[in-house]
């Protein structure tokens, strides 16, 4: 077993700018696991520009982001072990699967900075028949950007996200016509802008309120899908099928190693120190909840530098955690734990993902005490701020949209 | 930009033989059965091919399946069902070592939910003393959840079934394919049978690509048996494909039960069967829907909706776990409740058909079954010692991520390796299709379903292709 002080899983935006910062602090026992032959996270296969902006003052597509990210960590010499895939972990031991067999690491502090994914068909229940002509976004991207192909020539996009519309881009570049962008709810998961633009600019139809009733094809060849509203059907003649959006963090292995596992958020439960249950772990990035755009990962992985430094340098510092719980209505939530040892103006931020009207309330030991009125019409995100009551240890923090 | 057909990356698989060579023995179809059948009788020194009109096996009925292997507590007592099933099974435990298949003896549990289930549980265990299934217990609700701590506690009594096991229902008939082709046997792939004529010697039948003489043919075209009977010049059954809708739930799932969990079987419900798999899932279903089409196994909504309410009923916890996968898997049953198997000794002809919801179990007891049934004698070639070993891809058994050196780790969701990939495009049963590809590897059958690795492993494919 190799000891290092510092273990960082995942070499996205938010695990190198993390591993970035920590060298600029003068940490140098720290290295970078990542499963891919290349380090740079999601980034390496969205091949449109949208990156960049805040953190490098230049707006860049995704490989020359993840390229540069990359670059500036190893000018740092900063140990990024590639092909190490973390498949356990037992106490602070974490193992990887890697071509020279099995290796086991001890690491002081764990940072498990694993991105997320988007939702493929199977679990959004669309009938219909099966066919490899069916890929998520990411897969598009990666046909298109990294393998230079291009899988099918029509097809229409289901969801509604931004990355929905960069998907329209992908397959422009690739020359596949998208017949519609198909989104069930009554408005845009986006800024309803998105629609004229896509309409007007690049001629792509964006149907809402419309719901994905089958894929219909022969043998494993998709000829259409069958769409519908208000009862009314509509056929539309397709060879593939592109799920978008619907990001899910890739935590399967946090589910199965972390006793205390957040069923909203589908992640670990962290802190607003990204600190989780098990005081020697922490997670940063799309981990937490799904996706935020990856300029938001990579500060929140500088962020995170500066908690790693207090936790190793405090070591009797013990976290003092309240655990924050949302009903169903809020899409995901983050921090969800309160660290009573670190002031904060906000108690979490929270994302509700369809049109809602009414009060979002914050209970404290079942009573309530903040409310806030909402009117939103599409995906919204909502700071709750810091509770004018002072919270213990063992309290309840709960929070429920009631419309 | 190129495009790239997803459906057609593998170029059609051809039958290298002379125009004359005359086999003693054709197969149609290579479905769980055809493989079994197909080892058999190789293996007994029998000229055999093995005709199948898609470019791999397990295409059909035997894609999707629960691949359970079943000790026969449950089958119509006396049955050729039963024999085989008995048979099959312990074949399978005698060859599994060797070619490092896998095996998990999870033992089953027959749950009664209601008083009216408790009642029957009685004859349950009746029924399966006298098919010879000695292992078996009642179990109070107490002992239940001792072992089953997450089963709702609405369970009454079960009976709990010793032998009832987990296999891989994909890499096991490939086994038999790969013993076959070993002991001399071959492959007809991409070779849609569509006519034959008998002259009393020896069959000439016609395929997609070239006639195939064969002195005796076996059928055993599952899904599509009775039209393929039809060309013997009688009909003397009737398809009628039952449909079976199923739910993957993800790996974090695995250890919510410990045994498979199954219904009893009553006049108004069917209930499901929740089950781990030999890959580390969960899974749901199946459903039993009867309908004409043999080949349209979609899944639909609402069936999986209410697979899914099922399963939070019986399973509370699995709420917390995602879906991975669904899927439909077709049943060749038949106009009648038992194995359609016949020898016409006139026509050189026998027919293996309706083997409808135990073939995976069956398979190797069946194929003996036909071996005596046909009852020729072959000149037994010297057996080589067996080289054979199949790639693990269950989790019981080492895998190959564990190891070294094995390139790199393409799909994440399901640890596959590139030298796994590597290894099943390569050979005389190197995979033909994609999802060839995806049973000999399980490849973009994780929870991601290709987000990750889909682009990649098109790659591969088109490359070693090239
Ligand atoms: C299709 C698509 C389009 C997008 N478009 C944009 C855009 O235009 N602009 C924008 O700002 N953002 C975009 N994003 C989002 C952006 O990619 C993410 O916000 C950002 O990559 C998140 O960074 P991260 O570090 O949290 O995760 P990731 O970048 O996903 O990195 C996680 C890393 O962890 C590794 N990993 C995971 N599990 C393991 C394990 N067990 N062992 C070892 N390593 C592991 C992964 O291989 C990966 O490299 C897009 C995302 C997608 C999917
Ligand atoms: C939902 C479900 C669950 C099941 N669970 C279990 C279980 O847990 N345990 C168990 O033991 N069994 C189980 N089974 C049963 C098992 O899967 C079947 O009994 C078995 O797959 C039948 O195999 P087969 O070879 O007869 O048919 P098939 O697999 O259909 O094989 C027939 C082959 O013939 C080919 N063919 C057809 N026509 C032609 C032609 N004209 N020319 C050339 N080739 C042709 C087809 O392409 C096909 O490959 C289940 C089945 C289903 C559907």
């Amino acid at each position: 077993m190799k000891k290092i002080q510092i273990a960082i899983v995942g070499a996205g935006p938010a695990g190198l700018s993390l591993a970035i910062e920590l060298s600029n602090m003068g940490y140098s026992d720290v290295v970078v696991f990542e499963r891919e032959d290349e380090a740079g996270g999601t980034p390496r296969h969205c091949g449109h520009l949208g990156f960049g902006i805040f953190e490098f003052y230049r707006l860049l597509s995704g490989p020359n982001y993840a390229k540069k990210l990359v670059e500036i960590a190893l000018s740092k010499n900063i140990t990024i072990k590639l092909k190490h895939t973390l498949i356990n972990i037992e106490k602070n031991n974490l193992t990887f699967s890697t071509t020279d067999g099995l290796e086991t690491y001890s690491a002081q502090k764990t940072i498990l900075a694993l991105g997320a994914r988007e939702t493929p068909r199977p679990s959004r229940f669309v009938s219909g028949t099966r066919s490899p002509n069916i890929i998520t976004t990411g897969a598009l991207q990666r046909f298109v950007y990294m393998q230079k192909c291009a899988p099918f020539k029509n097809a229409v996009i289901i969801g509604s996200e931004v990355v929905s519309f960069s998907a329209i881009m992908s397959a422009k570049h690739a020359g596949i016509k998208i017949k519609a962008i198909i989104e069930e709810d009554e408005n845009l998961n986006t800024f309803n802008i998105l629609k004229p633009i896509s309409e007007l600019f690049l001629k792509t139809p964006v149907k809402v309120g419309y719901k994905v009733l089958s894929i219909n094809g022969e043998e494993k060849n998709i000829q259409s899908v069958t769409i519908s509203k208000n009862g009314i059907e509509e056929i539309i003649e397709c060879d593939g099928v592109i799920f978008s959006g619907k990001f899910t963090p890739e935590s399967a292995i946090l589910q199965e190693n972390f006793k205390d596992f957040n069923h909203t958020n589908n992640s670990v439960f962290v802190s607003q120190i990204f600190q989780t249950t098990s005081k020697n772990f922490f997670a940063v990035g799309n981990v937490l909840r799904g996706a935020l755009t990856a300029f938001k990962c990579y500060f929140e992985g500088k962020k995170l530098a500066r908690f790693i430094d207090d936790s190793l340098k405090n070591t009797k510092l013990n976290p003092l955690h309240v655990k924050i719980q949302c009903d169903e209505n809020i899409q995901w939530y983050s921090p969800s734990l309160v660290d009573l040892n670190y002031p904060s103006k906000t108690l979490t931020n929270l994302r509700i993902n369809k049109k809602a009207t009414g009060k979002i309330i914050v209970s404290l030991n079942d009573n309530d005490v903040y409310s806030k009125d909402i009117n939103v019409s599409t995906y919204t995100n909502i700071k709750i701020p810091r509770l004018d009551y002072p919270i213990s240890k063992n309290d309840n923090v709960k929070i429920r949209l009631e419309s | 930009m190129k495009y790239l057909d997803l459906n057609n990356m593998f170029p059609k698989k051809k039958l290298e033989c002379s125009e004359d060579e005359i086999f003693d023995i054709a197969i149609i179809g290579a479905g769980v059965v055809g493989c079994g059948i197909f080892k058999e009788f190789c293996e007994n020194g029998a000229k055999t091919v093995l005709v199948e009109k898609a470019n791999d096996i397990l295409e059909g009925a035997s894609k999707g399946n629960s691949a359970i292997l079943h000790t026969g507590f449950d089958a119509p007592p006396e049955s050729l069902e039963l024999e085989c099933v008995k048979r099959g099974y312990s074949e399978y435990l005698k060859i599994k070592k060797k070619l490092n298949l896998p095996l998990l003896n999870t033992k089953a549990l027959v749950v009664a939910w209601s008083d009216e289930q408790v009642e029957k549980l009685d004859g349950i265990l009746k029924k399966g003393l006298n098919n010879g299934v000695k292992e078996l217990e009642l179990l109070t609700d107490k002992q239940i959840f001792e072992k089953e701590p997450n089963l709702s506690k609405n369970a009454k009594a079960a009976l709990l079934v010793h032998g009832e096991s987990l296999i891989d229902p994909w890499n096991s008939p490939l086994a038999y394919v790969k013993l076959g082709l070993q002991a001399g046997g071959k492959l007809a792939f991409s070779h849609e049978v569509t006519d034959g004529h008998f002259n009393g010697e020896f069959w000439e039948i016609k395929t997609s690509q070239k006639i195939i003489k064969a002195k005796t043919v076996i059928n055993a075209a599952g899904l599509y048996g009775d039209i393929v009977d039809s060309i013997k010049g009688s009909k003397d059954f009737k398809i009628i494909p039952r449909k079976g809708q199923f739910i993957i739930f993800d790996k974090t799932a695995y250890n919510l039960i410990n045994s498979i969990i199954l219904p009893v079987p009553t006049k108004i419900t069917k209930g499901v069967v929740i089950t781990k798999t030999a890959f580390g899932n969960i899974l749901v279903g199946p459903t039993a829907e009867d309908q004409e089409s043999r080949d349209d196994s979609v899944t639909k909504e609402e069936t999986i909706k209410m697979l899914l309410k099922k399963a939070y009923e019986l399973l509370p916890d699995l709420q917390k776990h995602n879906i991975t996968a669904t899927f439909a898997g077709l049943r060749p049953a038949s106009d009648k409740n038992h194995y359609r198997v016949k020898i016409n000794d006139e026509k050189n002809w026998i027919t293996v058909g309706g083997i409808r919801s135990t073939g995976l179990t069956s398979s190797l007891g069946l194929a003996k079954y036909v071996y005596e049934l046909n009852d020729r004698k072959y000149e037994k070639k010297k057996k080589k010692a067996s080289v054979i070993k199949i790639q693990n891809i269950s989790e019981f058994q080492t895998r190959d991520y564990q190891d070294s050196d094995y390139g790199k780790i393409v799909c994440h969701c399901e640890c596959v390796t590139q030298r796994e990939i590597e290894n099943a495009l390569k050979g005389e049963a190197s995979a033909g299709t994609i999802g060839g590809l995806k049973r000999r590897t399980r490849i973009t059958m994780g929870r991601c379903q290709g987000f990750n690795c889909q682009a990649e492993v098109s790659e591969i494919c088109e490359k070693s292709q090239s």
